[in-house]
C-alpha cells in the first residue's frame, strides 16, 4: 500500500526523530518495526489525513504487512520511502497558507460578530499545520465539530489537487 | 488525565499537553489520545519544544548513576521531591 509521510527538513520522523533512509534515485531502505499503534510501528497517513500532519518534507511511503487503519493515521510493521513529493515545495506551502488565510477571511465575513477577533492580517507564515488548524477551529466556532471536520476535508482536497496526489 | 471528548483532529490545548506530557513520554497514553496529542505538537512549536526538552532532560537524568550525584545535592533533591508530594 502506498501512503504519505511527512518528515522534518532534516529527514527525521516528526515525533520519533527517527532518521529515515531517504530515496536517492530509487526507494529508500526498508525499515522494520514492531507494531503498537502510536508507540511503535511505521506510521503514515492517507491523503485525507495530510493537513493534520503537514510538515516541511513530504514523501510517498510504501507499507508492507498488516496495516492498522486508525483515525488520522495508518500503522504498518514495515515501510520504505518511495519518493519525495517534490510538488510540496516552498511555493505550495505558500499557496496553502494563502488558501487558509482566504478561507479564514471568508469565515470572518460570514459571521463577523462571532469571528471578528479572528480576522487574518498580513502575509501567512509558512506554518501549514498551524494555519490549517486555526481555520478548522474558526469553522468550529460557527458550526461545531462537524464544521471542523468538514474544513479539514476541504484542506485535504486542496492538497490532493495541488500536489497531484492519487 | 483529561478526557478528550473531541475528535482527534481537534487536538488538546497547550495546558492539557503540559499536564499529560509525562504520560506521553512514558508511553502510558491511550492510542487515540496520543494521536490528538501529536496533532497538537505538530502545529504548536512551543509544546513541541517543551516535549523535546523533557525528553532530553529525561535521557540525561537516566544517564547519571547514583555515584555521580553529590550526597548533599541528592538529599536536597529528595527533600524537594518529598515537599512536592505534600503540596
Amino acid at each position: 500500500m502506498t501512503a504519505y509521510k511527512f518528515l522534518t527538513a532534516d529527514g527525521l520522523g516528526l515525533f520519533s526523530r527517527f532518521p529515515w533512509p531517504l530515496p536517492h534515485g530509487g526507494p529508500g531502505a526498508w525499515v522494520d518495526s514492531e507494531v503498537e499503534p502510536c508507540r511503535a510501528g511505521i506510521h503514515a497517513c492517507r491523503a485525507r489525513d495530510l493537513p493534520y500532519w503537514a510538515a516541511p518534507e513530504l514523501y510517498e511511503i510504501e507499507l508492507d504487512g498488516p496495516i492498522d487503519e486508525l483515525e488520522l493515521k495508518i500503522v504498518a510493521p514495515r515501510g520504505r520511502l518511495l519518493r519525495r513529493v517534490d510538488a510540496w515545495d516552498a511555493s505550495a506551502v505558500d499557496d496553502y497558507g494563502r488558501m487558509c488565510i482566504a478561507r479564514a477571511a471568508e469565515l470572518v465575513a460570514a459571521a463577523p460578530s462571532v469571528l471578528g477577533d479572528w480576522a487574518p492580517t498580513g502575509v501567512p507564515p509558512p506554518e501549514s499545520a498551524r494555519l490549517g488548524y486555526i481555520v478548522a477551529r474558526m469553522a468550529e466556532e460557527l458550526g461545531g465539530v462537524a464544521a471542523h471536520l468538514e474544513e479539514r476535508r476541504r484542506q485535504s482536497a486542496w492538497l490532493v489537487e495541488r500536489l497531484s496526489l492519487a | 488525565m483529561p478526557e478528550s471528548h473531541r475528535p482527534n483532529g481537534h487536538g488538546f490545548t497547550c495546558q492539557e499537553v503540559v499536564a499529560i506530557a509525562s504520560e506521553y513520554l512514558e508511553g502510558a497514553m491511550a492510542p487515540e489520545q496520543m494521536t490528538a496529542f501529536e496533532v497538537h505538537l505538530n502545529f504548536c512549536d512551543g509544546c513541541l519544544r517543551f516535549i523535546d526538552q523533557m525528553r532530553e532532560t529525561t535521557a540525561l537524568a537516566h544517564s547519571l548513576s547514583d555515584d555521580e550525584i553529590p550526597a548533599e545535592l541528592k538529599s536536597e533533591l529528595l527533600a524537594v521531591f518529598r515537599d512536592l508530594r505534600r503540596e
